[in-house]
């Protein structure tokens, strides 16, 4: 068998050579790259679903989380304002209280004055008839004459003036 | 005892006789470079076998390791744009680190036939010069040659040729002398056996001194450099080159 020399140049095993490295090359990109790569982009884009989705979710649960702390917030604020009218209507009323009583007192006073001087009064007319009967009697008896009347009821009313005066 | 080193085994001879490449010879580098091309593809063939996105196989992990290992080598190397030469990249390494190991099992090597090396180193020559011309215009590609002075203009000429005469003979030259060291170490064992079982007297000491004994293990331990850390570095320093040289060439 006939062998080639050890350091030479053949031109078909230089040309075959270039063709099997062509060819190697596509044998390799159609099995090795080809389908490695289809695989890993289809395992980039569930990676890339998976994200989506997790952004996705945090971003509903910011938003509930968002939504539970308006509603804690809204409900706080009632809360305070009905404490807040609660004590409001709580002094208003008691307030009120205080006033109408106060008022009431007054007038109860006002009512006791007015009743003390309305008795005193009455009390001191019916002395000044009295005092007046007992003077007239006292005169009658005293001068055993009738005077005018008139006269007589003057004099009894300037002495029961007097009178007044010096009580 | 006499050692011959030959060149590939010329298996027959076919009829077709072209003017400048002569008479096509089914050599032994053809055949076995098939048996590569066989062994790569059915490699990746094996290794992409059911793919899955999800809970994946040892076997898969591998694809997908030396995946992105071409990748990242290629496009790290040369830039995003250059992505398109991953396949040719991957290609070369694998066809050549195969081939620089089909020797281990007592193939003859591919790549110690010059030819399959000034093939590669040309075919990557070529794709230097496009990238050259695409950056540069071929203007600018031919004027680069009379840089810096046109005095210098042989010697640019000279440089740009030992490019791929460099590339294919640095490979060559590796691989060949790994083949013609363990050639060598055969043949020094066997004799050396033969004169060790010799000195056993009578029949048996003649009939164990055609054993080759010392054949069997030692050549191993040089075999992990001459075959193994040769023909893995050579074929990373062959595909670093073209792409290095490809990756300057787009630089302009």
């Amino acid at each position: 068998m006939s062998v080639q020399e050890l350091v030479s140049f053949a031109p078909w095993n230089f040309i075959a050579q270039i063709c099997n490295l062509l060819i190697q090359m596509y044998l390799i990109k159609r099995f090795l790259f080809k389908p490695v790569n289809a695989m890993l982009e289809k395992r980039q884009a569930m990676a890339d679903a998976e994200i989506q989705d997790a952004i996705k979710a945090k971003d509903e649960a910011q938003a509930m989380k968002a939504e539970y702390e308006q509603n804690m917030k809204e409900a706080r604020d009632k809360a305070n304002e009905i404490m807040t009218t609660a004590q409001k209507t709580a002094t208003a009323q008691s307030e009120e209280m205080i006033k109408e009583a106060t008022q009431q007192a007054a007038a109860i006073k006002a009512k006791a004055e007015s009743d003390i001087v309305q008795e005193r009064r009455k009390a001191v007319n019916e002395i000044k008839d009295e005092i007046g009967g007992m003077a007239m009697e006292i005169a009658g008896k005293v001068i055993e004459r009738e005077i005018n009347e008139a006269d007589h009821t003057k004099l009894i009313d300037d002495f029961i003036a007097n009178v007044g005066e010096v009580s | 005892m006499e050692v011959d080193i030959t060149g590939a085994r010329i298996l027959f001879d076919t009829p077709i006789n072209l003017p400048i490449l002569g008479q096509l010879r089914i050599t032994e580098t053809m055949v076995i470079s098939w048996l590569v091309m066989l062994v790569v593809t059915g490699l990746c063939i094996w290794l992409t076998r059911n793919l899955k996105t999800e809970n994946i196989s040892k076997r898969q992990a591998v694809a997908e390791m030396l995946v992105e290992m071409a990748n990242k080598f290629v496009v790290g190397n040369m830039g995003e744009k250059f992505r398109y030469f991953v396949p040719f990249v991957a290609a070369l390494f694998a066809t050549s680190m195969v081939s620089n190991l089909i020797g281990l099992v007592g193939l003859r090597s591919p790549t110690a036939d010059l030819s399959t090396e000034m093939a590669w180193a040309i075919t990557v020559f070529v794709l230097i010069t496009a990238q050259k011309i695409k950056t540069n215009g071929l203007g600018g590609y031919l004027k680069d040659f009379t840089t810096p002075i046109p005095l210098l203009t042989p010697f640019n000429i000279l440089g740009e040729v030992a490019t791929p005469i460099g590339m294919a003979f640095r490979h060559f030259g590796n691989i060949l002398s790994g083949l013609v060291i363990n050639t060598l170490l055969y043949a020094a064992l066997a004799v050396a056996s033969s004169a060790l079982l010799g000195l056993i007297p009578g029949a048996v000491g003649a009939v164990l001194s055609q054993i080759p004994i010392l054949d069997v293990g030692i050549p191993a331990i040089l075999s992990v450099y001459f075959d193994w850390v040769s023909g893995v570095l050579q074929a990373y320093i062959f595909c670093m080159l073209t792409v290095m040289f490809i990756a300057n060439a787009a630089e302009g």
